[in-house]
């Protein structure tokens, strides 16, 4: 009895790997096995297709896609679109993962374009979108900077994107008057900074710890100014180290933020409404966050007592910068790949059809399009900062800062995401974190992008 | 010796159990240890490494060590709390006149509460900005130079993570210890107490003696619980900051679901296995050898 329990709890922990195990040798049969015939032969049969997605259930693309394709349906009965949505992302990864594993993708599926997803692609279980989206006749409609924000390493794309975001630096006129501080014009102005709100009182920047991601664009800034977009696409795979000079400015810079006391105490603990609320509320001075949280920032919904002293800075340069103020993160989403094994004449005619018929319908939830063939429209409540922040969009430079999660190999990504609070939080010093880091991807990087 | 018949309904009632047992149990953990044996990301085909896995796991790898101790810790805090704090809520229990339905249905609420409703709370508790309950009370009796972010400090987040789930389950084994304290026979502690015995000669004499095999089973059901926690710590930290609350389970979760490295993860599962064996053995030796003494 009693190890009969015992084991049954060891039994939950391993329960995962048994079904993976039998999930492996499923799936197969036949369908499609050529990534690049975008066109297949054969009758539109309407059917239900699922999209597995990682987005917000109520969120702009889900409800556009969701009355694209209703009005798909209304001419070819019979047809549905299942869409799954897990909106938290590590639990999405799994799910998406498990599924691969067992081989029973759906017909799209969300991915970013890690190693695991270039993997699929290798092993043709992805259509080539750049072909699809070349043959659908849209592939010119799509900013170059959101697509090249879904492509790996050698340049091939396979993964479509949905939206089109870009990341600032909100900020209070009214605190950065009562400190007496000015928007820092380099990335080295930003401990300063802190300091000086600190003083007065203010949490100088509110940061979403608890989720990680937040914290490591930080690491991602200092880099992309001093040696551009290329620099972590070489230290992922170890050609380049964060003992060189890039790394170690960057790793002391993230270091002084941290002497500087620029988050609030307590950020790794602190979730992604509270820090919005510490900001949207008085109390931080500066939050960084993209355009998909206009609607809090620039509209009415937003509290009237900061309404009017909320602005936004881009990513500030550094004195030697490589990249122009005009190139920051401009990131275009979590892309969607299109399953090799399902795709059929009724999957393309769909997304056909909703493809054209997505910037309208996207745009008019006023929200940026992908592509450049929309205007996006205005909400009635938007503030004034909310044109402004739209028409940013097109003065984006060429060259954007990689979020640094979507380019690391998962293991040396979860460490780092782990160092870095440790850093930020003085108990490793900078030294300990470059020796760890560096250690972590030699010993993962290389094998995972061979 | 049961007549025919009984022995054959004995074997249609226990058969059915037992190969559900071993396909459910069994057959995973056998997999699990196939699986050790080789370099597999869910894609790609599986490499076989043989004891690879094992040797990085012992020799080469900082964050399972660091996990290994902190599940140790996380087990002696739920343990304390469970078990010592079941054994005085039960013993005042059995004092009380009126009213203990009330109080049991009271300290087993917890259990029955959702995992992510009881992490979500604690989040609360534990918060600095907005101040949580912790912080606000400090404040309130003039420590408040004690406020802190329990979750973000190394030195206080795995008492913080290990607290929810050793008060969740405190109720549980109280009523569990509670019905072992009220079958020890009332004749012998009065006895006791007319030939001058004190409470605590009472109690370690006549009353934990005899509820000493539900204390077994009870420290067995608790620990094995402890060992493969996951949830709580899961939800409120994801293991960090850093490494300070990760525990083997959520390191072994890393490893297959984020890293999807599967045979890696699997070396993990199968040292999770050992472990809990070795626990339940080492209890039952060190308890079997006290009752024996």
């Amino acid at each position: 009895m009693r190890t009969t329990r015992t084991r049954l709890t060891i039994a939950a922990t391993v329960a995962a790997f048994g079904l993976l195990l039998s999930g492996c040798s499923a799936g197969g049969g036949s369908g499609n096995t050529d990534p690049t015939n975008v066109d297949p032969d054969g009758e539109i049969t309407p059917r239900e297709i699922s999209w597995l997605l990682s987005r917000p259930a109520d969120g702009g693309v889900i409800t556009a896609m969701e009355q694209i394709a209703d009005e798909y349906a209304a001419d070819h009965p019979g047809f549905a679109l299942n869409l799954i949505t897990t909106p938290d992302r590590p639990s999405y990864i799994q799910k998406y993962e498990t599924l691969a594993a067992a081989n029973k993708l759906p017909e799209l599926f969300d991915t970013d374009a890690t190693p695991f997803a270039q993997k699929l692609a290798k092993q043709g279980k992805m259509m080539d979108a750049d072909a699809l989206l070349k043959d659908l006749g849209v592939y010119d409609d799509y900013r170059p900077a959101a697509l090249n924000y879904q492509r790996f390493d050698d340049g091939s794309l396979y993964m479509v994107p949905f939206e089109f975001q870009l990341e600032f630096f909100w900020y209070n006129k009214a605190l950065f008057e009562q400190a007496g501080v000015e928007i820092p014009k380099t990335l080295d102005d930003i401990p300063a900074m802190c300091t000086k709100l600190r003083d007065a009182g203010i949490t100088p920047i509110a940061l979403d710890g608890q989720d990680q991601w937040p914290l490591e664009r930080y690491m991602a800034y200092y880099p992309f100014r001093t040696a551009g977009p290329d620099y972590v696409q070489q230290l992922k795979k170890g050609d380049a180290k964060l003992s060189d000079a890039t790394g170690e400015q960057a790793v002391q810079w993230l270091s002084d933020l941290g002497s500087a006391g620029c988050f609030q105490d307590g950020f790794s603990s602190t979730g992604y409404s509270d820090a919005q609320a510490s900001f949207t509320s008085g109390k931080a001075a500066v939050y960084n966050i993209g355009t998909w949280e206009l609607n809090s920032l620039a509209t009415d919904a937003l509290d009237p007592s900061v309404r009017d002293d909320i602005d936004y800075f881009t990513l500030p340069v550094t004195a030697d910068s490589v990249t122009a103020e005009n190139e920051y993160v401009s990131p275009s989403g979590i892309g969607m790949a299109v399953n090799t094994k399902t795709y059929d004449p009724l999957v393309r005619d769909f997304l056909s059809f909703a493809l054209k018929r997505y910037p309208e319908v996207y745009a008019a939830t006023g929200a940026l399009s992908p592509t450049t063939n929309v205007e996006t429209t205005i909400p009635a409540n938007a503030t004034p900062l909310y044109q402004r922040a739209v028409d940013q969009a097109n003065d984006v430079g060429e060259q954007t800062a990689m979020p640094w999660d979507t380019q690391l190999d998962p293991t040396s990504n979860t460490r780092l995401q782990q160092e870095l609070t440790l850093l930020l939080q003085g108990e490793v010093d900078p030294d300990e974190f470059i020796t760890t880091m560096d250690g972590v991807i030699a010993e993962n990087g290389p094998k995972a992008f061979k | 010796m049961l007549p025919q018949r009984s022995r054959l309904s004995v074997l249609v009632f226990l058969l059915p159990p037992l190969a559900l047992y071993g396909i459910a149990v069994l057959l995973p953990i056998f997999q699990s240890l196939f699986l050790s044996f080789f370099d597999w990301d869910g894609i790609s085909p599986m490499l076989f490494v043989g004891l690879d896995n094992y040797v990085r796991m012992f020799t080469g790898d900082t964050v399972f060590w660091i996990a290994f101790r902190n599940t140790l810790g996380y087990v002696v805090i739920c343990l304390v709390l469970q078990l010592g704090g079941a054994l005085i809520v039960a013993s005042l229990l059995t004092l009380l006149r009126r009213g203990r339905e009330v109080v049991k249905t009271l300290y087993i609420l917890p259990a029955v509460i959702s995992t992510v409703a009881i992490a979500f709370l604690f989040q609360r508790i534990y918060s600095l900005d907005p101040e949580g309950l912790i912080n606000q009370v400090l404040e309130f009796v003039g420590l408040g130079n004690l406020q802190q972010a329990w979750l973000s400090d190394v030195s206080t987040v795995l008492v913080a993570v290990s607290v929810p789930e050793g008060w969740r389950f405190t109720g549980l084994y109280m009523l569990i210890i509670y019905a072992a304290l009220l079958a020890v026979p009332t004749e012998l502690e009065e006895a006791a107490k007319l030939d001058g015995a004190s409470w605590w000669q009472t109690f370690w004499r006549i009353r934990f003696p005899y509820i000493r095999p539900v204390w077994i089973t009870t420290t067995i059901i608790a620990t094995t619980n402890a060992l493969r926690g996951f949830d709580i710590p899961y939800l409120l930290t994801n293991g960090g900051p850093g490494q300070s609350s990760e525990l083997l389970t959520t390191y072994m979760y890393k490893t297959a679901f984020t890293s999807t490295n599967y045979g890696y993860a699997s070396a993990i599962s199968v040292f999770v296995v050992v472990e809990c064996l070795a626990a339940v053995g080492l209890i039952f030796l060190l308890l079997r050898r006290k009752a024996d003494a």
